[in-house]
C-alpha cells in the first residue's frame, strides 16, 4: 500500500468517526442536555443569581441604652449608609437576640448607657457590634459600616476640639494622610464579575466528557475523530461562554480575539483529551456524571478564584496541575477581566499545550488498551454487563 | 409479618448490590465524601487567607514611607513581596498574577505629612479574587488610619499625654466586635459546612435516581418488585433504608470529625445536629426518587437532580445571600433542599437558636422527604412496563 493511499484511508476513518460521533451526540438526549442546555442555560442562571452583586440594606437592630443626641447621631449615620438599614429598636440584648434568631435582622448595635458621658468626659466610648456570622457578606456590611461611622464620628469630634479656623484645616485634622483605595478589574466589587468567568470555564471542562466506545479501528483515528466532533461542539460553546455571556451581563471583557483564541484553543483541546482519558476509566457512562459532580466544586477552588492561589496548600497545588481547568480559568480571568496580554499569560498557555499533548497521548494509549480488552472479552465472555456499553448499531 | 420478611429481603438484596455488584456505590457513599472532607478541611485550613503577596511602589523613599511599608508587611493578611520601580511595572505584575495589590507612595509624602499639606497615597487591589481583594483592602484601611494617627500620636506624646489620653483623643468612638459563633471569621467554618453537606446531598439524590435507573437498565426491576410482593412502598423503603443508613453513618463521622476533632464552633446541642442530619438524608433521597418518578429515564432524572442540586449550592444563600437576589429568585430558593438545610444549620446548630424560629424550613425538608409519595405508582409502572433506552 502506498503511503498516499494509507493516508487517505486514515483520513476517511477519522472523518467517519467524526460523523458517527456527531450523529450520536445529536441522538443522545443526555449528551445533548450537557452540551446544549448546560452551556446555554447555566451561565444565564448564574449571572442572574449574582446579578445584584452586592448586598444592600442589611437589616440590623439597635439597642440604644444611652438615649443621647450622640447615640442618635450614630444610629442615623449608620442608617444613612447604603449597606445597613436600622430596622428595629430593641430595649435589651435578649430582645435583639430573638430578632436575630427569627432571621429578621443580621446584626445588633449595642450602644451602652455611658456612651455620651464618656465622649463628653474625653474618654474612649465603645459601641458593641454583634454579628451573625453565618453570612460573611452580611457580617462585613454590619461591621464595616459601624467601623466607618465610628471613624467619621471620631473625626467630627476631633475637629470640634481642634478649634481650627478654616475648612481646609478641618480636613487636615480629620485626615492628615489621604489614602485612595482603588479596586481594579472589578470596579463594583461585585460577586458576579468575580466568580462567573470561572464557572463558565469550568462548565466547559464538565461537558466535554465523551462517552461510549464504538469499535473503530486504530485508537489514534478514533481519538482524532472524536476530538473533531467534540471540538466542533466545544468551539461553539467556548465562543458563547467567553464572548456572548459576558456581553449580555456586561461583565468586564478586556481580552481581544487573538488573546482569547491563544488560550481557548489549547484549553479546549486539553479538555477534550482529558475528558477522553477519564471517560475510559469508568464502566457505565452514567458514572461519568457522578464523577464530574464530585470534582467540579473542588476544581473551582483549585483555580484560585474563590480561594486565593497563594493560600492553597502545596499538596493541592500539585494536584491542580493535573486539570486543564486550573490554567484555563486563570488564563481566562487574567486575559478577560484584567486585560493581560498573551505574553503575560504565556506560562498558563504553555502548560495547557503540554497538557493537551500529554492527554492526547494518554487517550490513545487508553483507547488502544481498551480495545484490546474488548476484543479479548468478546472472545471469552459474552456477558456484556461487565464491560463498557456495547454500542447500539 | 410477611411484609417484614420481604422488607428484609429487599434490604439484603440492596446490600448485595452496594457491597458486591457495583463499586460506584462504595465510591460515592464512602470514598468521595471522605475525599471531600479532607479536601475542604485541608484546603481551608488557614481559615483566613494570610500573607497574600503584594507589592509597593515607593517613590518617596523616606523614613515615614518605609515605616508604612514595614507595618503593612507586618499585617496578618499581607506580605510585601515585591518592590517595583514604577506603577506600570506593578500593574504588569498584577496581570501576571504575581501580586494581589500594590501600594503607591508618591514623592514628597513625608514632607507633606509633616508640613500639614495632606499627602495622597494610593492602594490598588484586584477584585477578581474577592476573598483576596477584600483581605488586602482591609489591611490598607488599617494602614492609612495608622499613618494618620502616627502624626497625632507624636504630637500628643510630645505634649505629655498618657497612652490612654492619646487613644481617647485620636479615636473617641471605637467599635467592639462580637463575631458570634465564628470569632476568627474563618472561612473554613463557613464554607466547609456548606460545600460538604451540599455535595453529599447531591450524591444522595443522584444515587437514588441512579439506583432506580440501574434497576430499569438491567431489567431487574421486575424481580425487585416481585421480591417485595408487588408492594412498591416496601420495595422503596427497603432499598433506600440501606442508602440512608450508610449516608447517616458517613455524615455522623463527618460531624464528629469537624466538631470534635477540628473543633468547629457550634452553639447548638447534639440533638440539633442529629435532627438536621436525619432530615438532610431523608429529604435528599426523597428528592432523588421524585426526580426519577417525574422522568423515569436514568439519564434525565440524574441530569435533573445533579443540575438542581448543584444550583442549590449557589441558591442556598451561603455565599451570596438570598436577600440580595432578585425577588423571583428569592421565591425560587424555597425549591432547593440545600437552602432549607443551610437555614436550619446556621440557626439551630451554628447559633444555637430554638428550632421553632425556623420551623418552616423544617417542614419544607419533611415535605421533600414525602415527595416520592406522589410518584410511587409511576415508579412501579416504569419498573414493570418501561424498556430501557440507552
Amino acid at each position: 500500500m502506498s503511503i498516499f493511499r494509507k493516508l487517505k484511508e486514515h483520513l476517511t476513518d477519522v472523518l467517519y468517526v467524526w460523523r458517527q460521533e456527531m450523529k450520536q451526540v445529536i441522538r443522545d438526549e443526555g449528551v445533548l442536555m450537557f452540551l446544549i442546555v448546560v452551556p446555554l442555560g447555566y451561565p444565564l442562571l448564574y449571572s442572574w443569581i449574582y446579578n445584584n452583586e452586592t448586598l444592600r440594606e442589611t437589616p440590623v437592630v439597635v439597642v440604644d441604652q444611652s438615649h443621647s443626641a450622640l447615640s442618635r447621631q450614630f444610629i442615623n449615620d449608620c442608617n444613612a449608609t447604603p449597606d445597613v438599614d436600622v430596622k428595629y429598636y430593641a430595649s435589651d440584648l435578649d430582645e435583639a437576640r430573638s430578632l436575630v434568631s427569627r432571621q429578621i435582622v443580621k446584626g445588633i448595635y449595642l450602644i451602652p448607657a455611658d456612651f455620651a458621658d464618656r465622649i463628653n468626659r474625653g474618654e474612649q466610648a465603645t459601641v458593641s457590634v454583634y454579628c451573625d456570622m453565618s453570612l460573611m457578606l452580611a457580617y462585613k456590611a454590619v461591621y464595616q459600616t459601624a467601623m466607618i461611622e465610628a471613624g467619621r464620628m471620631s473625626a467630627g469630634l476631633n475637629i470640634k476640639k481642634a478649634g481650627n479656623y478654616t475648612d481646609h484645616e478641618n480636613a487636615i485634622t480629620a485626615q492628615p494622610l489621604i489614602a485612595h483605595d482603588v479596586a481594579m478589574f472589578n470596579p463594583s466589587g461585585g460577586y458576579g464579575s468575580c466568580v462567573l468567568p470561572a464557572v463558565l470555564m469550568l462548565l466547559r471542562n464538565g461537558q466535554l466528557i465523551p462517552d461510549d466506545d464504538p469499535h473503530y479501528r486504530g485508537a489514534y483515528r478514533v481519538v482524532w475523530g472524536k476530538a473533531l466532533c467534540y471540538g466542533m461542539v466545544g468551539a461553539v460553546a467556548a465562543a458563547y461562554l467567553s464572548m456572548a455571556v459576558p456581553r449580555m451581563f456586561s461583565f468586564p471583557q478586556l481580552a481581544d480575539g487573538k488573546t482569547l483564541l491563544a488560550m481557548l484553543l489549547p484549553y479546549t483541546m486539553a479538555c477534550i483529551f482529558f475528558g477522553m482519558t477519564v471517560s475510559c476509566l469508568v464502566r457505565y457512562r452514567e458514572n461519568v456524571m457522578l464523577l464530574m459532580v464530585f470534582v467540579s466544586v473542588p476544581l473551582l477552588f483549585l483555580t484560585g478564584v474563590s480561594w486565593p492561589q497563594s493560600s492553597i496548600p502545596g499538596a493541592w497545588h500539585g494536584v491542580s496541575w493535573l486539570f486543564p481547568s486550573t490554567f484555563g480559568v486563570r488564563a481566562f480571568i487574567r486575559a478577560n477581566s484584567m486585560g493581560a496580554s498573551v505574553s503575560q499569560i504565556l506560562p498558563e498557555i504553555r502548560i495547557l499545550w503540554i497538557q493537551a499533548a500529554a492527554y492526547l497521548g494518554m487517550a490513545c494509549v487508553v483507547y488502544a488498551y481498551q480495545k484490546r480488552l474488548a476484543r479479548k472479552h468478546v472472545k471469552t465472555v459474552t456477558n456484556s454487563t461487565d464491560l463498557i456499553e456495547p454500542d447500539d448499531q | 409479618m410477611k411484609t417484614i420478611f420481604r422488607f428484609f429481603d429487599i434490604v439484603l438484596r440492596e446490600l448485595n448490590i452496594i457491597v458486591r455488584k457495583n463499586r460506584i456505590y462504595g465510591f460515592c457513599m464512602v470514598v468521595f465524601p471522605v475525599l471531600l472532607v479532607v479536601f475542604f478541611t485541608t484546603m481551608l485550613d488557614e481559615g483566613l487567607p494570610q500573607d497574600l503577596p503584594i507589592g509597593v511602589v515607593d517613590h518617596d523613599d523616606s523614613a515615614t514611607s518605609r515605616g508604612l511599608i514595614r507595618s503593612l508587611d507586618a499585617m496578618q493578611n499581607s506580605r510585601v513581596m515585591y518592590r517595583f520601580a514604577s506603577v506600570t511595572e506593578a500593574r504588569n505584575a498584577m496581570q501576571e498574577g504575581k501580586v494581589y495589590a500594590y501600594l503607591y507612595i508618591p514623592d514628597g509624602t513625608a514632607s507633606k505629612l509633616m508640613s500639614g499639606r495632606q499627602p495622597n497615597i494610593s492602594y490598588y487591589y484586584t477584585m477578581t479574587c474577592m476573598t483576596a481583594g477584600s483581605m488586602v483592602s482591609k489591611d490598607l484601611k488599617t494602614i492609612s488610619t495608622l499613618g494618620s494617627a502616627a502624626l497625632g500620636k507624636a504630637t500628643l506624646s510630645a505634649k505629655g499625654a498618657s497612652d490612654e489620653q492619646i487613644r481617647a483623643a485620636l479615636q473617641p468612638v471605637t467599635i467592639d466586635a462580637h463575631m458570634i459563633a465564628n470569632p476568627q471569621g474563618s472561612y473554613n467554618y463557613s464554607l466547609t459546612t456548606v460545600f460538604v453537606p451540599g455535595i453529599l446531598m447531591l450524591f444522595m439524590a443522584l444515587l437514588a435516581a441512579y439506583s432506580l435507573g440501574m434497576e430499569m437498565k438491567f431489567d431487574s426491576g421486575k424481580e425487585w418488585l416481585a421480591r417485595a410482593g408487588g408492594n412498591i412502598v416496601v420495595a422503596i423503603l427497603g432499598k433506600f433504608i440501606v442508602h440512608a443508613l450508610v449516608f447517616l453513618l458517613v455524615i455522623f463521622c463527618y460531624q464528629y470529625y469537624i466538631f470534635d476533632v477540628l473543633h468547629f464552633p457550634r452553639l447548638g446541642g447534639t440533638w440539633s445536629i442529629v435532627r438536621l442530619t436525619l432530615l438532610q438524608v431523608a429529604a435528599s433521597i426523597g428528592f432523588g426518587i421524585f426526580a426519577f418518578g417525574l422522568m423515569p429515564s436514568m439519564r434525565m432524572s440524574m441530569s435533573i437532580s445533579s443540575l438542581w442540586m448543584v444550583l442549590g449550592i449557589s441558591m442556598c444563600g451561603a455565599a451570596f445571600p438570598v436577600a440580595g437576589m432578585d425577588p423571583p429568585l428569592q421565591a425560587m430558593s424555597w425549591l432547593f433542599p440545600l437552602r432549607h438545610y443551610w437555614m436550619l444549620y446556621q440557626s439551630t446548630v451554628l447559633n444555637g437558636f430554638p428550632v421553632i424560629d425556623v420551623w418552616f424550613h423544617l417542614v419544607a425538608l419533611v415535605a421533600f422527604t414525602l415527595l416520592p409519595w406522589f410518584v410511587l405508582r409511576k415508579v412501579k409502572n416504569a419498573m414493570l412496563n418501561y424498556v430501557y433506552i440507552p
